[in-house]
């Protein structure tokens, strides 16, 4: 949107930066608090009233994950879950996003409602079933188990759907058939290329919702040496002595490669969109 | 390899892309796409049928028997329905549920789209530190979200939350087993953790919407208000409804957040107990999978009569648009 | 347009390189684990909580070179509910589980998903083993024989000593157990410390609930599946009356067990007893550090004198190494072992045995001032004469009474709050 002619330091101009800069510390509140636990001893954790600056106990803390738990290796195991997941769902939902959004066949209102009849049933009580057919397919204790759940993803479908439905206009799609141009080709040359900024977005929720999930990959991974982040972090957790300081400062770690991986994201989101938007 | 079977659908959809093209000269353009139609969607409807369906079928199938895990499995017709329909701690985990639904998530909605259209202005500044910080949320792993939250709602008079509300001059709320207290701090918990979330997806959808189109309004003497409410609002509304869509099975399904906070006290006490945690608790707690699957069940029906009405009444006219779009 | 080609085409590198990698990682632990390859056996074992056991494991591994034992330890929900997904599904069981007592019952239910060690040998060890605990092991009938004992949680009183110093009660432990030696004496002690330091005598209503519960010889149910909180005079009425009594005498405080303000209590000496079984010292030791040497232990009156926790090593049916599976257990909590998981992490061993050992005998505990602990816990230990049955769905029951004590506390109406309660649990159970 352009603006013409708005004075630089009106209020409302303020007044949206002081709503952003409050809405921004609101949301960093509690990481910036995981931080300074991550940098003080365990006790710090209880003191009253709370402790909130950083202390000097950064390594140290660091050190006693590393001492505990396999910790890069099973964060590696997480990069390889979670990227894996987000390429194939952003494939498959752009694809069958595709198909709802710009062809026609028969039962296809049916099918996508039966899209959304999968999202409601509650993960917790397919957990025995779905832990059946793993186990049975040979797949326990693999980070292969634990993806196929996580392939169906029917919010990728819907955010893919009503991307491309808005912003591939159809003329595109014609003129392009009429250059003979087959589907695919289309779903390469021409989809693709508008709906990246939509990719960003999907494939930084399905990163992040992969690498926070914890009950499914639990339940699949029981031999420690194939933990990912997620499961082995929760491992610090289970003695009397609960070391805050060292617990809050895995996580704390933990969760730095998601935020390059939403800056990294943000890049290709910010630069698509300068890239401009479509042009015949 | 046991990986090789997910490669399966990308190899049949190649054969059957090319397929497809060898056939072009014979089949009329809207078989091509009929065509194209099935196999895009099939990869989804794959997974769906190795991993979706039988667990599905499996809690229909589980809603009418009497199971503890281990013995057989016995057939009790529609009596788990009638247990669950008739126990009030059920009522009263729906109560909470939808309370904490409209505390927690509804606002998530009106605030997210505010925040989306604050960071889609040209001119602002900081992008990238607004878009990082309100994400952040969403990023923190649950685990820190649980202790951060446990102490600042910690029913000491010296926690945070007490503090606050000291300033008002109320009396300190013990705000892990109060009625209130409870839905409230979870209720912001929930709000803090998933608001990011839907700025973003509003954020997507904003970039959807072309700039030429805003150009040619102001060439054409539009207000940015009038912008506002001819352009952006109405090719706004599908991702508003989508939103509204995942917002409510979300709320509907809430279990993590609830269940961390209490802690020990999660599956016991009734305050803030949701739905899936009453029916976690028949399963996992009482042995009782065949009550827990009548529930989902119930729970299923709830959520379709309360999604429609959400959407309805959030697309108001917006259904007679999309008519005439499509 | 270049820039998504070279995006889809890094993207499928991507994807076959991770899932070659991926396959990798999945071939080396898929040869690893259950095979019999160079006849190395791998056995996995589920545990949870603190146990100190992945240094014995090393132990055992160096002397049995042909023996590698995959160690898992997670929460102790979580590991229950994931043995309880393997076994219900039949599938992916490990070799070796730890189960909590309060626990066993639960899974005393699916009998035919465990090994009997009775087959396996276990008669030659039951002397081993206190009475009590030994049976609780045991199905209903005797025959079948689900695990051997780990560690017990004999209860004793622990004490501030600068609390009662204030309140001008005794501070020698010996002095403290003829004072305080039967309910009214305890009582008693409560309302003086009250009355001359304003603390609260116990932690919370769970504690003075489980004075007289976790002695109690039947508790909400017996082997029948019968509820007997609604009969007269039942024992469970009987401490639920106790905690609202010493509730109204103002004696109990509101730090809800495990919490941060609990930690801080005890740090700070908020109040003034506990009664606790012997692991609870190494929690103190590491969340209470200004605690040093400000606890002793008394032994509790008869009345009170129970058991607290401990867990049993039971061996799953889908095990195709039982042999090898039990002759670890066995082990593991023989007498030696379990001195050194006593001496390690306070583990308060199941063999009565390791009480007469030097090493045990002499253990002064700098945590209680130098008192040797262990020979009061070890006199609690011989005096319970058993633990009454608890049953299947003893933990939701459980967690009724407590819900009601915790409104009783914060002003409820005793008796409704009990009524309410035994309604719930009476539901719980029809399901």
């Amino acid at each position: 949107m352009k603006q013409v002619g708005v004075k630089r330091f009106s209020f409302s101009r303020i007044f949206m930066y002081l709503f952003l800069t409050l809405a921004s510390l609101f949301s960093i509140f509690p990481f910036y608090w995981m931080f300074v636990m991550a940098t003080r001893p365990s006790a710090a954790y209880n003191s009253i009233p709370p402790t909130l600056t950083p202390g000097n106990m950064l390594v140290e803390n660091f050190k006693k994950v590393l001492n505990q738990i396999d910790f890069f290796g099973s964060m590696w195991n997480s990069v390889v879950l979670c990227t894996i997941v987000t390429v194939v769902v952003l494939f498959i939902s752009s694809l069958a996003g595709f198909a709802f959004a710009k062809f026609k066949f028969p039962g296809k209102n049916a099918l996508f409602i039966a899209i959304l009849v999968t999202m409601i049933i509650p993960p917790q009580l397919g957990l025995i079933p779905q832990y059946l057919i793993i186990a049975k397919a040979g797949l326990l204790d693999t980070l292969q188990g634990v993806m196929i759940l996580f392939f169906l993803n029917p919010l990728g479908i819907f955010l893919m759907r009503q991307y491309i439905s808005e912003s591939v206009p159809d003329e595109l799609i014609e003129a392009a058939k009429i250059d003979g141009a087959t589907n695919f080709k289309i779903y390469r040359k021409v989809v693709l290329p508008i709906i990246l900024p939509a990719f960003a977005t999907l494939g930084i929720i399905v990163f992040t919702a992969t690498w926070g999930e914890f009950l499914w990959q639990f339940t699949v991974l029981r031999d420690p040496e194939m933990y990912t982040i997620q499961v082995a972090l929760a491992s610090l957790n289970n003695t009397f002595k609960v070391d805050f300081g060292m617990l809050l400062s895995g996580v704390f770690w933990a969760t730095i490669p998601l935020v390059i991986i939403f800056l990294l994201f943000n890049k290709l989101f910010i630069a698509s969109i300068t890239e401009g938007s479509v042009k015949s | 390899m046991v990986f090789a079977k997910t490669l399966y659908p990308i190899v049949y959809l190649k054969r059957g892309v090319k397929m497809a093209s060898l056939k072009r000269k014979h089949l009329s353009e809207e078989k091509k796409d009929m065509i194209s139609g099935y196999l895009y969607i099939s990869p989804f409807f794959i997974i769906f049928l190795i991993v979706g369906l039988f667990p599905a079928i499996f809690s229909m199938y589980l809603a009418f028997q009497k199971w503890n895990g281990f013995s057989p499995m016995e057939f009790v017709g529609l009596s788990n329905f009638k247990v669950v329909l008739t126990d009030p701690l059920f009522w009263k985990s729906v109560y909470n549920t939808i309370i904490m639904g409209i505390f927690g998530t509804a606002p998530q909605l009106i605030v997210g789209i505010i925040l989306a259209s604050l960071l889609n202005q040209a001119f602002l500044r900081f992008k990238q530190f607004y878009r990082v910080t309100i994400f952040m949320p969403y990023v923190t792993s649950m685990v820190a979200v649980a202790l951060v939250f446990s102490v600042l709602f910690s029913n000491q008079e010296t926690s945070m939350a007490n503090y606050i509300i000291g300033l008002f001059g109320m009396d300190p709320i013990n705000w892990g087993t109060s009625e209130w207290g409870t839905k409230i701090a979870i209720s912001i918990m929930v709000f803090w953790r998933w608001v990011g979330y839907n700025t973003i997806i509003y954020l997507a959808g904003l970039q959807s919407i072309s700039n030429d189109l805003y150009e040619a309004a102001t060439i054409d003497g539009a207000s940015k208000f009038q912008q506002l409410r001819f352009i952006t609002m109405p090719l706004l509304k599908p991702f508003i409804l989508l939103t509204v869509f995942t917002s409510t099975v979300g709320a509907l399904q809430l279990f993590s957040e609830p269940t961390v906070f209490l802690g020990n006290n999660a599956f016991t006490r009734n305050e803030a107990m949701t739905i899936v945690m009453y029916l976690y608790r028949d399963a996992f707690r009482l042995q009782s999978f065949g009550t827990a699957s009548a529930t989902a069940i119930i729970l299923m029906v709830l959520i379709v009569i309360i999604a429609t009405i959400n959407l309805l009444l959030t697309s108001g006219t917006s259904l007679r648009e999309r008519g005439e779009r499509k | 347009m270049k820039n998504v080609k070279r995006l889809a085409f890094l993207s499928l590198v991507l994807i076959l390189s991770f899932s070659l990698i991926a396959c990798n990682n999945t071939k080396s632990s898929k040869n690893e684990s259950g095979g019999k390859s160079d006849g190395k056996v791998t056995l996995n074992f589920w545990a949870f909580g603190a146990t100190g056991y992945d240094k014995l494991i090393k132990e055992y591994e160096k002397e049995h070179p042909n023996i590698k034992i995959k160690f898992k330890t997670s929460e102790n929900a979580e590991h229950h509910d994931s043995l309880f997904t393997a076994l219900s599904a039949g599938t992916g069981a490990p070799d070796i589980a730890l189960i909590e007592v309060d626990q066993l019952d639960r899974f005393k239910q699916a009998q035919d998903r465990f090994n009997n060690l009775f087959d396996l040998g276990a008669k030659d060890v039951e002397d081993q083993y206190l009475d009590w605990t030994w049976n609780n092991g045991k199905s209903v009938d005797g025959k079948f024989l689900f695990g051997l004992p780990t560690d017990i949680g004999p209860k004793a009183l622990y004490y501030r000593v600068d609390v009662f110093e204030e309140a001008g009660l005794p501070t020698d432990p010996d002095e403290v157990a003829a004072l305080i030696n039967s309910p009214e004496a305890f009582k008693t002690a409560a309302i003086q410390v009250k009355e001359k330091t304003g603390k609260p005598f116990v932690d919370s209503m769970e504690m003075a609930y489980r004075a007289y519960l976790d002695a109690a010889p039947e508790k909400y149910l017996n082997p029948d599946g019968e509820l007997l909180i609604e009969d007269k005079d039942n024992y469970v009425k009987k401490a639920y009356d106790f905690a609202v009594e010493l509730n109204k005498a103002g004696v109990v405080g509101n730090f809800e067990m495990w919490s941060p303000e609990w930690a801080n209590a005890v740090n700070d000496g908020s109040f003034a007893a506990e009664l606790g079984a012997g692991w609870l010292k190494g929690w103190m030791e590491g969340n209470a550090p200004d605690a040093t040497g400000k606890f002793r232990v008394a032994t509790l009156p008869k009345e009170f004198s129970a058991n607290w926790g401990g867990s049993y090593l039971t061996i799953p049916s889908e095990t195709k190494h039982a042999k090898e599976a039990y002759e670890f257990i066995e082990w593991l909590t023989s007498p030696e072992n379990q001195l050194k998981s006593f001496k390690s992490h306070g583990l308060f061993p199941s063999a009565p045995s390791v009480y007469t050992m030097d090493d045990f005998k002499n253990n002064e505990d700098e945590f209680f001032g130098g008192q040797i602990t262990s020979v009061v816990f070890g006199k609690a230990a011989e005096n319970i004469s058993g633990s009454g049955y608890k049953g299947e769905k003893y933990v939701p029951i459980n967690n009724e009474i407590l819900t009601a004590l915790t409104n009783v506390q914060e002003g409820a109406n005793p008796e409704k709050e009990w009524n309410e309660a035994v309604k719930r649990a009476k539901d719980l159970l029809s399901r």
